[in-house]
């Protein structure tokens, strides 16, 4: 689904990404760990699009295609989705609205009807079941005055509303409490699918209790130093982030 | 033929027009057309016009309009309203006329038994401009809405002011003189034939008697290429609620005077004003607030989204007399720049005499945010809608003031075309 080679990138101007490698398939979680400044959110936002994020060498591919060539809002039509690690406030515009523009912008991207009101309700209240949030929260604004917690609760009801192939989550444990950790994770294991691949980016093993990764990747300096499965995560624990600075002096 | 550039040519077809002979009137005409005669027509070097250049208004010349039978099509409405054509009354397509509990009067100002002149020019400031004189000395009709004591009209009602006469000048002169205790909505709507050139002079004057509680909206759509001059001049009694909505979309200039003196305590003005401008066009609003007596509010909320190569002048001016203590007065001017070619100029302006008031004022010039709008985009919105989600964003703050749902509706439309229709529904 999706292959990255030998990517560099860098973000206004300094060099973040210095030759990573990854190939994602469909149905596997891939768990991204680093230390901080390693380029964990910077490989979420090039293969997001984000303007400022300029790729200098190297080459994702989706799907056979080059990612590159796609507007951040095509990628998101071809069915990428980035889960913020800042979800950003829109003061003014309701959550409603804009999950019925993105519902809408999509299908008509993929030839499809817009969704009717009833239809798009249904859903909604489905999902937001799933995150366990509360009706009035879909009339509010975006994320406007929004806990962390509840924040990242959006975040994941717009990817099962938005039902992506591959989605990014940028961090999405970052500022959560146990509980709202447990109910933004059964909300992503609900999604896991055969057909939908996942990349969590995270600091902390904690994360990975909850959602079991297939394959754990250590992000050090803009390069993937080391993959492995899930014990490689509780490794990583145990030794810490300075482990990865034998491994990055030894490759 | 008036040579809009030439002042004398005004005075001259003033001169040439029969009007009636009412001699309270007359009075008024006269002093008006002696001050036009002094200040002419403003140029840019009086600085309440230093940014809006009247050149393209001055290179047209003009005729006076004449009654004619209304040739376009009304914008749709429920509402009971008055239609005034080329600037007189169209009473076949008035509905209004025999609204319980109000005292219409059509072509008012060639009556002589009018109860007009009690209140006629009476909420001018001492300082207007050429056009305001102009007004004075030409207008021949326009609507006047009295309500006695106690009235209240629970429909909204309407006025439609259709331009559909080439090189017409326009001049309409409205009243609202609401009594103790009365509350009226009342919708003026300012439309004219596509692409057409014409001067459109508007006042409208309003007297909020005691505990009048008066929501006034002038909504501007004028031709493209038409002007439009407005003036608004509102006197407000004891514990008076007055708001004025001023929505500008259309026309070529646009220049609103928006004034209200607060005369009575407990008197409170909301000013809310909504400015579209996309290709040439200029759009100036000026307003003031003039807070004479203590213990009364103000709340104003100006919102200007420019496009293309459009440009915007706010002026906003409060006065709080030496005695008007305990004076609240709060004033916010936004803009939004959506073209790197718009400008906006914005001017708060307070003088402020009395020493235990509170008064507050911020203005902004801003573009889209790009953290927004790429959080939209990576959620599968394109481009153009993801800058009118936040555009409306943006506007609504002001057209969430709008009482009158059918108006709200419009305008959310007019922003967001069909991203956010049927949301209603829904929630």
């Amino acid at each position: 689904m999706l292959v990255v080679k030998d990517l560099h990138a860098s973000v206004f101007g300094t060099p973040i990404l210095k030759g990573l490698n990854l190939t994602v398939n469909a149905g596997e979680v891939h768990a991204i760990m680093g230390p901080n400044g390693a380029g964990k959110s910077t490989l979420s936002n090039v293969v997001a699009g984000r303007d400022g994020y300029e790729i200098t060498s190297g080459s994702i591919e989706y799907f056979g295609k080059d990612l590159t060539e796609l507007e951040t809002e095509e990628r998101a039509c071809e069915g990428i989705f980035l889960a913020f690690q800042y979800p950003v406030e829109i003061p003014g515009v309701s959550n409603m609205a804009m999950l019925k523009a993105a519902v809408n912008s999509i299908r008509k991207y993929n030839g499809e009807d817009e969704m009717s009101a009833g239809d798009f309700l249904k859903l909604i209240r489905e999902k937001a079941a799933l995150v366990e949030m509360k009706q009035e929260f879909l009339k509010r604004s975006v994320n406007e005055g929004f806990s962390g917690g509840e924040k990242k609760r959006n975040e994941i009801l717009q990817m099962a509303m938005l039902e992506p192939k591959l989605a990014l989550l940028d961090e999405t444990d970052s500022g959560l409490d146990i509980d709202a950790l447990k109910i933004v994770s059964q909300g992503v294991n609900a999604l896991r699918s055969p057909d939908r691949a996942m990349v969590v980016v995270t600091h902390y093993q904690r994360l990975l209790d909850h959602i079991v990764p297939d394959f754990v990747h250590v992000l050090a300096d803009g390069k993937i130093v080391k993959s492995g499965d899930k014990s490689l995560a509780l490794e990583l624990e145990e030794k810490g982030y300075g482990w990865i600075e034998g491994l990055q002096e030894a490759s | 033929m008036i040579a809009a550039d030439q002042n004398q040519s005004w005075l001259d077809a003033h001169a040439s027009t029969h009007f009636a002979n009412i001699s309270w009137l007359n009075e008024l005409r006269n002093n008006a057309l002696a001050a036009f005669e002094q200040q002419g027509l403003p140029t840019v070097r009086d600085e309440e016009w230093r940014y809006t250049n009247l050149r393209s208004l001055k290179s047209h010349s003009y005729h006076l309009s004449m009654a004619s039978p209304l040739s376009m099509e009304l914008p749709a409405t429920d509402n009971p309203r008055l239609v005034f054509v080329d600037g007189y009354l169209d009473a076949e397509h008035s509905s209004a006329l025999e609204l319980d509990g109000v005292n219409f009067v059509a072509g008012h100002l060639e009556q002589s038994d009018s109860s007009l002149a009690q209140y006629h020019s009476t909420t001018l400031p001492s300082s207007q401009h050429g056009f305001t004189a102009l007004n004075t000395a030409y207008a021949q009709d326009g609507y006047v809405i009295e309500l006695a004591n106690n009235q209240v009209i629970e429909n909204v009602i309407e006025v439609v002011f259709v331009s559909q006469n080439e090189g017409a000048v326009n001049h309409t002169r409205n009243f609202i003189i609401a009594g103790a205790n009365t509350k009226c909505s009342v919708v003026e709507r300012h439309i004219g034939k596509a692409g057409s050139v014409y001067l459109a002079n508007n006042v409208t004057e309003i007297i909020a008697g005691d505990n009048a509680h008066i929501d006034h909206y002038k909504i501007q759509q004028e031709s493209e290429e038409a002007f439009h001059i407005g003036g608004v001049f509102i006197q407000q009694q004891r514990s008076s609620l007055v708001k004025n909505h001023n929505i500008a979309l259309s026309g070529l200039v646009t220049r609103n005077d928006i004034y209200t003196t607060l005369q009575g305590e407990g008197a409170h003005m909301e000013m809310n004003g909504l400015v579209f401008g996309t290709g040439r066009q200029h759009i100036d609003n000026h307003t003031q607030v003039d807070h004479a007596v203590p213990n009364c509010t103000s709340d104003e909320y100006y919102k200007t989204v420019l496009d293309d190569n459009s440009r915007s002048v706010f002026r906003g001016r409060i006065i709080v007399a030496q005695d008007a203590q305990q004076t609240n007065a709060d004033q916010q001017n936004n803009n939004l720049l959506l073209s790197p070619n718009a400008e906006a100029d914005t001017k708060p302006q307070l003088e402020i005499y009395a020493d235990d008031v509170k008064c507050s004022h911020g203005a902004t010039v801003g573009q889209l945010d790009e953290g927004s709008l790429f959080y939209l985009k990576s959620r599968g919105i394109n481009n153009d809608s993801a800058r009118a989600l936040l555009t409306f964003a943006f506007a609504n703050e002001v057209i969430d003031r709008v009482n009158i749902e059918s108006i709200k509706d419009e305008l959310t439309q007019l922003v967001a075309g069909e991203l956010l229709s049927g949301l209603e529904e829904l929630v």
